[in-house]
This record gives C-alpha cells, structure tokens and sequence, in this order.
C-alpha cells in the first residue's frame, strides 16, 4: 500500500509551485464549470421538490391556501380513489413487467442468434417504438383499437374470437394499457439485453456445447446468469416507471373507464392541474416517491445479494 | 367554429382549468389576491379580453361606442380559450397585475374566481348594475351575484335548453314529440319507436367518459329540477333526490336500448353524421351547429321545448352562460363598466354581437327584435331562434357551479359510467359521489 502512495504525494508538492493564483480560485474553477448545471439543478429540480414538500403541508388555494399540518397524508389514507389507484398501478406493474421484459430477452436472443439475417432492420423495428412520441401514440393506438372497425378488433374476428370493446370495458382498458406500454417499451430493454447478449464470450456456449448441454441449458446456465446485472437493471427501471405510470392511460383512456386505468401518477395530475389543490397532489408525489423508494430497494436486496 | 370552441369550453370544462392553479402557487408565495388598488376613471382606454368570435362580435359594437363616448377608447383582445383561464387567474393572483379592464368569464369559472380571489372583481352594483338586474333572463342575476349580494358581472351569453328531435324518424313511429309534457312520455312510447326505426337511438352518450366526462345531459335533467351538484350555498346536492331522479332518467332511457355509445372525442359527431341519433337535448347554440354540422340533414330536425323530469316541473333551463366583468384593478373601471353596460343592456348592442358571433344574449328585451320571429329552412321552417327566446325568457333556475366543479363533474362522470358499464344503482352511485366529493372539498353535504 505504501508503495502506491508515497510517489503520488511529491508529485503533488511538485505541483504546487506552478499554481497561476490563489487557492480559492484554483479551487472555484470546477465549481464555476459545474455551475450551469448546479444553478439548472437547483432552479428546476431542488426547489420544486423542496417547495412541492412544504406545498404538501398546505390546504386551499388562491388566497384560500394555508398550513395544514399532516392533514393531506391523513386524507390520502382515507382517499377510495388513491387506494384504486394504487391498486390499478399494482396489477398493471404485476402482469406488465414480466411480461415485457421476458418477451425483451426472447427478442434480443432470436436477433442475436447466428441464423438471423437483415439484423439492423430487426433491430431498427424492435427499438422503434421506445422513439415514437406520446401523441403519435395515443392517436395510433386509439385507432387500432376502435371497437367497430379497429385493426386489432379485425384481426381477432379473422381468426374467429370475439370482437372486444378496449376502451370501453375497465378490463380490457386496463389490457390495452398493458399493451401499449409494452409495445411501448419492450424493444428498448431488449436493446439493453442484446447488448449484454453480445458481452458473453463465446468461448463459454462452445465449452458448453463440448460438455454437451442442449440450447436450453445453455440459456439458463450461461445466459441468464450472465444477463443478471442487466436484468436487475431493467427490472427496477421498468418497476419504477410502470408506478409512474402516466403517458399511456393519459393518451389513451384518460384514466376511465370508471377509473380502471387510474393511476398514481394520473391522480397526481388531476388533483394539481385539473383541481388545483397542489398541496393534495404534493402529497401524493412523496407518497409515490417513497412507495418507489422503497420497492426499488427491495428489489436490489433481493436480486442483487448473489451478486456479493 | 364559435361554437366549437364555446362547445368544448362548456362541456368538458374540467379539462384545461391551468388558470386557478397558477393562482395557487402565485398566492401561495404570499403575494395574495385583492389588494386591486384600482381607480374609477371615466376616460382612456379600455382593455377587453375575450376570445374567438365572441371577441369578434365584441369588436363589432366598439365604433358605435366610442362615438357616443368620447374619451374612452376600446381595445378588444382575442385571449384565446383555454389561454383566458390562465391569464385572468394569474392577473388575479398578482393583485391585478397586467388584468385586463373588462374580462370575459364563463359560469364554470366565475364563481372559482369569487371565492379564490375575493376583491379582484369590481363591485358593479355601486355602478347601478342593479338596475338591470330584470332585463336579464330570470336564473341568471344569482349567477353574478357575490355572497354580499352586490354584483360582480353582467350576463350576456345565455343557452336555454332545447330539445332537438329528427321528425322524419317520430313520423315513421306516428309520435309527435310535442305532446311530450315528461321525459317518462318519452319513455311510454320507446318500444313504437324502436320498432318503426331499427338501428336508429334516441341519444348518443359517451358512456366510458373516454377522454371526458360526457354529462351535458344528465346536468340538464338536473338543472330542469332547479338542482344542480351543488346548492347555492355552495353545499353538496350530488346525492340529492332531483339528481338521483336525472341520473335514474338516463338509466331508464339506456335500458330500453335506445342510448347509443358515442366513444371517443368524435363519437357523437359520426353517430349524427351518420343519422343514427333522434333527439339531441341541447342548448341555444346547437341550433346553428346543427345546422352548419349536419347539413344534408336539413328539413328532419325540429324544435321542441325540453320535456320535464316530473309531472307538472319546469320545462325551462338556462345550462350555462357567460359574462363580462370588470377587473377591481382597473385604474379606469368607471369607464370599463360604461363599455360593458353598452355592449349587455342594450338590444341593439347583443343583437348584433348574436349575429356576429353567435352569443345568445341573456337580455330578454332583445327578443322582440324580428330575427328571432324568422324562419329556419333548415327545421322546415320552425322558427327556432323563437323558441329559444321563450325559453330564456321562462328563465331557469340558477345554477351554482362553485369553484369544484371540476371535481363534481368527475366524480358525477364516474358515477355515470358505474351506470353505464356496470348497471350500478343510481341512488347508490350518486350518494357515494357526493360523499366523495364532501371528503376531497371539506363541503358540506346539504
């Protein structure tokens, strides 16, 4: 350990004659570089998390508006339409997250495999959507999911099922919720595991291959395990933004029908922007930060340990 | 388009509402409201802020105006809508602050304005506004009025309900839709209709609320009762027996299978463009819109007055409205109030802004003027200008759309749908919205 440290110490008295002016200022420049984005961050992200946390002790608005104490947190825990809410946003993360994120791994396995041919365009097709824009969408989807003459409602009457009303039935809303959002996002984590795919020696699959374990074993003896890092990665992003959950639903259902799509991030903004009660929708944001908090922590533990 | 935008405005109105929200966060910063150290000049120049045709319209009676008064000239500015909301409510929030002299204000918003900002508006009774207070159509004067009883706004805007009928399709059934005295007359005769017009319903209704709330009609059987979601004491009504009895209309409509399901922002539109709809219970405007829309459906649609929700009840009800008032800020509100006075109480004035702008005017002496005796080719030659003009001049109840009416009109939304999707009870329904509505406002339940 000595060894390592005791060159790099005359190094820096060597150093310390050459200096242009006083300390402070030697000592002010990185600060001084780093100020647009100091001053941008705390313009625009510290004070409103720090203003939004003091709004979310306050009742009323316009001159109305005054301190409350814990009032708002206690009301969110009266709240029916949060608890719908969160229990929207719960079974949406439940069925959405596996979901999409199995089928990612599929798809970055069958672009990455040897037999593929054209592998830019499959790849260009799988990461468009995680481009495509919000209104774009919602106007798309909401069109392919017409009730009367919607492509996706054709397509299920070609092979003989019943037509289904999407946005109508708080079901199937929640369904196409579920759809768009992995459409939405599917193609974006499987770019991140093809990334990891292509990181994996390939000394290990012929090694595997010579010790004669089939296509299966080799995926989940070498692959996964290899992918776990990546995995966890996805996992905890795609948790965190399925509880954030808002674009979709907002584009596409508007939260309804009767609040089947509602979720926390929605009821966030209805309470802000719809109704102004900024001090009720600050509440429920650190209700929602500590909900994110706390999964995502988990999540770590939980996946992560066999990491150490 | 006018009515396009006055359409959305008053719909949906919960849908855009920035305008109190900036209020919050300005007044929450200790700026405060009121404090409008306004001054009552009879000269300069007056700013109006408007929007669309209405501004328009607006523009058409400054010259006359400012001829007859000499000194005060008159700007007009299209603010445009949403955008107004915005800007008169950080105008109010920093204690007048770049406001305009004289605002344009819908019903949905007034009263949010009253009770948020109090002192932003300028009292208009110490201007003599009370001397018009019966020229305008009966229902509408509470609307203006602030809880001290002074006026704070002048109505010009009023929209009378109608009840719009395809007499082609109550033929076909041998029902004459002006016999109905009650919406269950309606109902007595659903069967024969649906029989003589298969695929045809009565109404269209968004009924999953997907992307807005879709309850113009539920209101109207509400506001036809003289109820509303709220009482004029600002208290809960949402559970109330007249709104129950609205909602249990619609549901008894809908279980005859003649409401249609209009999804999505346009599935009204394509259900009228494809003439599937028979009876649209809409308000004043409708009557140009229909008749610009739906054209090749010219020569089907009649006029009727709205039938009523119980035996002998009223068959009059003013839906919305809209008015000018002048901002307390205003260094020159005497002469703000001169343009507004002017422009609303004289017929001359809200005839030629009608013509203009397609505002129908809440100044019952305008009625008398020819035009509203006229003909409409389009409704095989019912005057309907007519019958609406009776109408307002019946007058409706007034209606208190309070400063929550974006969260009544969600949850009465939800309510609505739980009857639609689920074939909830609306009694249940009502009475769960309305308990809702007292937990997120802190009001009362009357």
């Amino acid at each position: 350990m000595t060894a390592l440290t005791t060159p790099a110490a005359p190094l820096a008295e060597e150093r310390a004659p050459a200096r242009r002016g006083p300390r402070w200022r030697r000592t002010a420049l990185p600060y001084l570089l780093l100020a647009p984005a100091l001053v941008t961050f705390g313009v625009f992200k510290a004070y409103p998390i720090v203003d939004s946390l003091l709004l979310s002790f306050t009742t009323g608005n316009g001159a109305a508006g005054h301190a409350d104490g814990l009032a708002n947190y206690r009301r969110l825990l009266d709240d029916p339409l949060f608890w719908t809410a969160l229990r929207n946003t719960g079974e949406m993360l439940v069925v959405q997250v596996p979901l999409m994120l199995a089928l990612a791994l599929l798809m970055a396995v069958g672009i990455n495999s040897a037999l593929v041919r054209w592998r830019a365009v499959w790849r260009l097709g799988i990461f468009m959507p995680a481009v495509t824009g919000l209104v774009a969408t919602g106007v798309m989807f909401s069109f392919l999911l017409r009730t009367e003459d919607g492509a996706v409602n054709r397509l299920l009457e070609a092979v003989g099922l019943p037509a289904v009303d999407w946005l109508g039935q708080p079901f199937w809303a929640r369904m196409a919720v579920v759809l768009v959002l992995s459409w939405h996002y599917t193609g974006y984590n499987a770019v991140i595991y093809l990334a990891g795919l292509q990181s994996i020696p390939r000394e290990l699959y012929e090694a595997a291959m010579v010790d004669g374990a089939g296509p299966v074993r080799r995926f989940t003896a070498i692959t996964v395990p290899a992918l776990r890092p990546l995995l966890l990665f996805t996992v905890v992003l795609s948790t965190i933004g399925t509880l954030q959950l808002f674009d979709e639903p907002y584009v596409l259902t508007g939260g309804g029908p009767d609040n089947a799509t509602l979720t926390v991030s929605m009821y966030l903004y209805q309470n802000g922007f719809r109704y102004f009660d900024f001090g009720y929708a600050s509440a429920i944001a650190y209700a929602l930060t500590l909900l994110v908090s706390v999964l995502g922590a988990v999540q770590m533990r939980l996946m992560g340990e066999r990491e150490r | 388009m006018s009515h396009l935008s006055r359409r959305d405005l008053l719909r949906a109105s919960g849908a855009g509402l920035l305008a109190l929200a900036a209020g919050g966060t300005l007044a929450a910063c200790g700026s405060g409201s009121g404090g409008a150290s306004g001054g009552d000049a009879e000269t300069g120049t007056v700013t109006v802020w408007s929007w669309a045709t209405a501004a328009a319209a607006l523009r058409g009676v400054v010259p006359a105006f400012e001829k007859d008064n000499p000194g005060i000239k008159v700007d007009v500015q299209d603010i445009g809508n949403p955008a107004i909301w915005d800007k008169i409510t950080v105008g109010l929030a920093a204690g007048g602050q770049g406001l305009g002299d004289v605002l344009h204000i819908g019903c949905d918003y007034l009263p949010g304005y009253l009770e948020k900002f109090p002192g932003g508006l300028a009292d208009l009774s110490a201007f003599g506004a009370d001397a018009h207070r019966d020229k305008f159509a009966k229902g509408l004067w509470p609307v203006v009025t602030g809880k001290d009883g002074h006026a704070y706004a002048l109505p010009w805007e009023a929209n009378p309900l109608g009840f719009f009928y395809r007499k082609d399709y109550f033929d076909k059934a041998g029902i004459d839709p002006t016999t109905f005295a009650t919406w269950d007359d309606l109902l007595a005769v659903a069967d024969r209709f649906k029989a003589a017009n298969p695929g045809i319903s009565l109404l269209g209704i968004n009924k999953a609320a997907n992307p807005d709330p879709d309850l113009d009609f539920v209101q109207s059987l509400m506001q036809l009762q003289g109820a509303f979601y709220f009482d004029l004491q600002g208290k809960i009504t949402l559970g109330s027996e007249a709104d129950v009895r609205a909602l249990s209309t619609l549901k008894r409509l809908d279980d005859t299978g003649l409401v249609a399901d209009a999804p999505g922002a346009q599935g009204w539109s394509t259900l009228m463009k494809a003439g599937k709809l028979a009876v649209a219970p809409m308000p004043a405007w409708a009557a140009h819109y229909l008749e610009s829309k739906f054209a090749d459906q010219s020569g089907n649609w009649r006029l009727a007055k709205p039938p009523a929700v119980t035996p002998g009840g009223k068959r009059a009800a003013l839906v919305n409205s809209t008015h000018l008032a002048v901002a307390a800020s205003s260094p020159r509100r005497r002469a703000a109030w001169k343009f507004v006075e002017y422009a609303l109480t004289r017929p001359a004035s809200v005839n030629s802004m009608f013509t203009a702008g397609g505002v129908f005017p809440a100044l019952t002496t305008a009625y008398t003027d020819p035009m509203y005796a006229a003909p409409s080719a389009y409704y095989g030659g019912q005057p309907v200008l007519k019958t609406f003009a009776d109408l307002a001049a019946d007058g409706g109840d007034p209606t208190n759309y309070s400063g929550d009416y974006a969260r009544a009109l969600k949850l009465a939304s939800d309510a609505q749908t739980k009857v639609f999707l689920k074939g909830a009870d609306p009694a249940a329904v009502l009475q769960d919205a309305a308990k809702q509505l007292a937990q997120q406002t802190g009001r009362t339940i009357a």
